[in-house]
This record gives structure tokens, C-alpha cells and sequence, in this order.
């Protein structure tokens, strides 16, 4: 279980493929150029508007435990792009990359959650997964 | 890669915004616009889009066009900040502003109807019945709107307006004297173009045209989006108002 954050010349260039359906102005909340990886378990999932929300436990090399509140595009939008409220449930390992939170909270935007299988979810997008709907 | 690409286009405006907005949707049907039986032009159907852009409102104007800010709406844009948009609040786009969520345009023998997934979840009515606006409304987030018909193009006039919401992510503001005329014309089945000439002698020293364009989202229906639901973000949104 770990926590990286770091710099990368294509942050710029992921970021902007999150933040055009949100409410707000992105880069008001995050920072493209903080990268972000979160591993741990799914805690909590909020199927919420104006943007769906998901929280995961992170464990650090001495044991200590830190929720990261992770935010994806609305309900709507989410479905409309091949999501379904149960893509992702509470219990799930997951690999989640994001831009951070500008004020240092433990919150970013989602980008990418990857499964232990290996399938993927994005911000919006469902393209390359979908529980159900593997590859194999 | 090619995903990220995109995505950079989609700064530009609503019209981009829609590209990801419709999610898988097929792409807009070909042929000529509908009229109903009575040759009135059929504008209904849910359409994604809208007529200025919603980042900067003076970009992507009716070549002719000149946006020219009266001194007090330019220095007011200095100090506006991103957390203070009434968007970010969960409060009305009003007008032109566009989401880049659906909307569903309505008509009856009388009224017409605009109904808005986001953002806000809410509604405008054009009356068709050839009343008058009020001599003096009441300022509203969406204003009075009559409607008539020029040729195959919808015209809605708007005032009444409050002075409360935000052209665009950057804030250009506006005053209760804002008049809009808005004019939709159905190109083809699966296109609409919109125009919104907006006057408002209180913050432009002269009228100004945006243009754009909504397309039809076939097979989707409108959801319900409640913002006011789990809007978490605000505490943590800082800075000047912005692009988004």
C-alpha cells in the first residue's frame, strides 16, 4: 500500500481530460502537475451529484491508515460512458492515479482505477473494462 | 492517446464539451429538419449544446461583433473568485451560459418548454401566445421569454433577468437591463444552430452576437441531476475565476 505523489510532464496533458465536465473550474481544485497514485480498499462509494465520489483506505509502511476521498465525473455522465452504479463497490482493491487536491487535503480526481484483474475505470469512461464486461 | 487529444480540444467550448458530454450515443441522424402537420417547425428532441461559449463568453462571436466592457465590468471580473461562480453553488447557468449536459426542448400549442438535466435541474417557459413581456418582471435567473416564429427560425426574447449568474467560467458579468434574442434554426435532423444577440447598455457599451450549436443526442432521455445533493468541492475550490 503506498501514496505517490509526483511530477510528470504529461500531468498537464491527463488532467485536462478530467475536469471539462466538471462544475467548476478544475484547476481551482486540483493540480495537474501533482499526480497522484493511491492504493488501498474501497470504503465508501457515493453515486452523488454533482459528482460521484469514492473513498479508500491507505495503508503506509507503519501500519497507519489514511482515507482518500476520490472524485469521478456525475452519475449521469458516468452511466451515459458505459458505467454502472455497481462498477465499483465498497471492498474492491483498487490502483487509483489522479491529479491532487491543490489545497493538500487527501482528495483528488480520479483518472484511472485499475483492478487486481487487471480492467480499468476512468473519471468518465469505462472504455477498456467494466466489471463484466472483461476482455477475456 | 488519442482520448488526451481529444480532451484537449474540449477547452474551447460547449460545443466540444458535448463530444464526451453525449457518452456513447450514436452520431446524429442525416436528413432534412421535421415540421409537424401544420409546417411549423419541429425543434423537440433532446439536443446537447448551446449558443455562446461557456468558458469565455467573448470568444467565438458573429464575425462583426465587438465585445466591448463598460470600465466597472472590467475591473468588477479582477476580483471574482472560482468558488463564487453561482454554477459552482448549484445555481442556475441562466442565459446563454450552456452545461454540457442534455436539455429537452418542449413544444405546445402555447408554450414552449426548455428542460434542463444540469445544471441546475430546472426549467425556462416561451410563451407563444403572442402576450407582451411585463412592464416591470421581477428579476429572475432565466427572465421572461415570448417566442415567435421568422421563417423556419425560433426567436425568444428575454428580459427580466436578474444580475446574479455568470456568462461564462470567467465571470463576465451583466446587469438587470440584459436583453437577450435567441435564434434557434434546425439546420438538419440532427443540428441546431443558435445565435444570442445580448444587449445590456448597463455593462457593454453595445450589443453583441455569440454563436453555437446543439446536436440531437438520439435514444437519450433526459436524468435527473440534483446538485445540491453531495456538493462537496466547494470547500476546496480557490483561486480567480477561471477556465475550466
Amino acid at each position: 500500500m503506498k501514496v505517490n505523489l509526483a511530477l510528470s510532464a504529461c500531468g498537464a496533458l491527463l488532467s485536462v481530460s478530467l475536469p471539462v465536465l466538471a462544475h467548476h473550474a478544475f484547476s481551482a481544485e486540483y493540480d495537474s502537475q501533482r499526480l497522484v497514485e493511491v492504493k488501498g480498499v474501497v470504503t465508501k462509494v457515493e453515486w452523488t451529484n454533482p459528482h460521484a465520489h469514492f473513498y479508500v483506505d491507505v495503508k503506509d509502511e507503519s501500519g497507519k491508515v489514511t482515507n482518500w476521498n476520490l472524485e469521478l465525473g456525475s452519475p449521469n455522465m458516468l452511466i451515459r460512458n458505459g458505467w454502472k452504479r455497481t462498477s465499483l463497490k465498497a471492498g474492491d482493491e483498487v490502483t487509483v492515479k489522479g491529479s491532487g487536491a491543490k489545497d493538500g487535503a487527501n482528495l483528488a480526481s480520479a483518472s484511472t482505477i485499475l483492478f487486481p484483474d487487471g480492467h480499468k475505470l476512468g473519471f468518465l469512461s469505462a472504455d477498456d473494462n467494466g466489471p463484466g464486461t472483461s476482455k477475456q | 492517446m488519442t482520448k488526451r487529444i481529444l480532451a484537449c480540444f474540449l477547452f474551447v467550448g460547449l460545443g466540444t464539451h458535448a463530444l464526451l458530454a453525449q457518452g456513447r450515443r450514436a452520431p446524429p441522424p442525416t436528413g432534412p429538419a421535421p415540421k409537424f402537420a401544420d409546417g411549423t417547425p419541429d425543434l423537440s428532441g433532446v439536443w446537447m449544446g448551446g449558443g455562446s461559449n461557456s468558458g469565455d463568453i467573448s470568444k467565438g462571436l458573429k464575425p462583426g461583433s465587438e465585445f466591448v466592457m463598460l470600465p466597472w465590468a472590467v475591473e468588477r471580473m479582477k476580483g471574482l473568485q472560482s468558488k463564487d461562480d453561482p454554477e459552482a453553488n448549484c445555481l442556475p447557468f441562466g442565459v446563454p451560459r450552456g452545461a454540457p449536459y442534455p436539455w429537452r426542448l418542449v413544444q405546445t400549442p402555447s408554450i414552449y418548454f426548455i428542460l434542463f438535466e444540469g445544471n441546475i435541474h430546472s426549467f425556462r417557459q416561451i410563451f407563444m401566445d403572442g402576450r407582451k413581456h411585463p412592464e416591470d418582471p421581477d428579476p429572475t435567473w432565466y427572465g421572461h421569454s415570448i417566442g415567435r416564429w421568422e421563417g423556419q427560425t425560433l426567436v425568444v426574447d428575454t428580459v427580466g433577468f436578474n444580475d446574479k449568474f455568470w456568462f461564462d467560467y470567467l465571470g463576465h458579468p451583466h446587469t438587470e437591463q440584459l436583453h437577450t434574442i435567441e435564434r434557434y434554426t434546425r439546420t438538419d435532423l440532427g443540428n441546431m444552430s443558435i445565435e444570442v444577440t445580448i444587449e445590456d447598455p448597463g455593462a457593454y457599451a453595445k450589443p453583441f452576437t455569440t454563436v453555437g450549436r446543439a446536436r440531437l443526442q438520439p435514444g437519450d432521455e433526459l436524468l435527473e441531476y440534483i446538485c445540491q445533493e453531495n456538493n462537496i468541492d466547494l470547500d476546496h475550490v480557490h483561486g480567480p475565476a477561471r477556465l475550466p
